[in-house]
């Protein structure tokens, strides 16, 4: 038996849609080594940069928000991003935890 | 994916159903997949590896495709009896949890709406209960009264059916005194000895927040065995 926890983050989506904000799905599809969280994991963002649910255990929710942003304002609807372990400094953007996790951007609209 | 999409997902999941989104990353164009659903056209080359993702339960990209699957699983059945002060706790902490809690009292003053307001609530003697609020090897079983008139058919119902996790509350010497009672009942032993009593695990803690955390441990620990 495989239990999940209540995802809430698709009726949160709604309820920003219904706000008339516009909003971005990012799912987690692959992961490599130890990352923090397991495939399938949710987060949303929104035209104001609000976000909910995660990715990442905080590493690189940062960066995928900004991501969110570029591609509200961009023609394409979806988008794959790349993370990797992060060698360089620890500020810098990347898995501190030494995982790698692609993930899978896609606006919600009509 | 479209907005009338996330609307099913979302009333899919209301209605408690088993399902798949199964994304195409090439195109971001998102399918519903169930196993009592006719497959879409677009899928069905991968129809057998679909099913084999959602069997397994586990998310994940289709080896060799664009496609992502992402599985919504149906929330474990979880039925209190004794709508008490640990149970309230119990369902305020089960809130984020994938559990879909019923809580049984045949005291009304006890199994108020008021106490209540997010559980589904059963106001009869457990027999009469279990007729709409069935139970099976799936469902687990969580007695909290310490009554025996109200625990002991609870319990003796999830034993028949073979719940996958029986609790029931009160010291080890009311637990004996359950147990003996259990046997004279015609239950063998190594039955018996599934029901987790005291129930919980053992962290210090006494108060009634502190004991619905400890069941909840047990039971979600209980769940990933299965």
């Amino acid at each position: 038996m495989n239990n999940t926890f209540d995802e809430k983050i698709l009726d949160e989506a709604q309820q920003w849609i219904e706000q008339n904000k516009k909003v971005i799905l990012a799912t987690v599809i692959q992961t490599w080594g130890s990352s923090p969280r397991p495939i399938g994991s949710l987060m949303i963002v929104n035209n104001s940069g609000d976000f909910s649910g995660s990715v990442s255990g905080g590493c690189v929710e940062g960066e995928v928000v900004r991501q969110c942003l570029d591609l509200l304002n961009d023609k394409n609807d979806f988008k794959k991003i790349d993370f990797k372990v992060s060698n360089e400094s620890a500020w810098n953007v990347g898995l501190a935890c030494g995982g790698e996790i692609a993930i899978f951007l896609e606006k919600l609209k009509k | 994916m479209n907005l009338d999409l996330l609307q099913e997902i979302i009333n899919l999941k209301n209605s408690k159903k088993e399902f798949s989104v199964i994304t195409d990353i090439s195109n971001a164009k998102s399918y519903i997949f169930s196993l009592n659903e006719k497959i879409q056209e677009e899928l069905k080359e991968n129809e057998k590896k679909i099913i084999e993702l959602y069997k397994s339960r586990k998310d994940g990209l289709i080896k060799g495709t664009d496609l992502f699957v992402k599985n919504y699983h149906r929330p474990i059945k979880v039925v209190i009896v004794g709508a008490v002060h640990i149970s309230q706790f119990f369902v305020e902490y089960a809130k984020s949890l994938n559990l879909d809690i019923y809580i049984i009292d045949p005291r009304g003053y006890f199994a108020s709406e008021k106490r209540f307001p997010s559980a589904n609530i059963i106001n009869l003697w457990p027999d009469e209960a279990f007729k709409h609020c069935t139970l099976d090897k799936n469902t687990a079983l969580i007695a909290l009264t310490h009554d025996p008139k109200i625990d002991d058919p609870a319990i003796q119902e999830a034993l028949n059916k073979k719940c996958f996790y029986i609790g029931a509350l009160g010291s080890k010497k009311t637990h004996e005194n359950r147990c003996n009672r259990l046997i004279e009942n015609g239950f063998e032993k190594e039955e018996i000895k599934k029901i987790f009593g005291p129930i919980g695990i053992k962290f210090g803690g006494r108060s009634a927040p502190e004991i619905a955390l400890s069941i909840i441990f047990q039971l979600m620990t209980e769940i990933y065995k299965q």
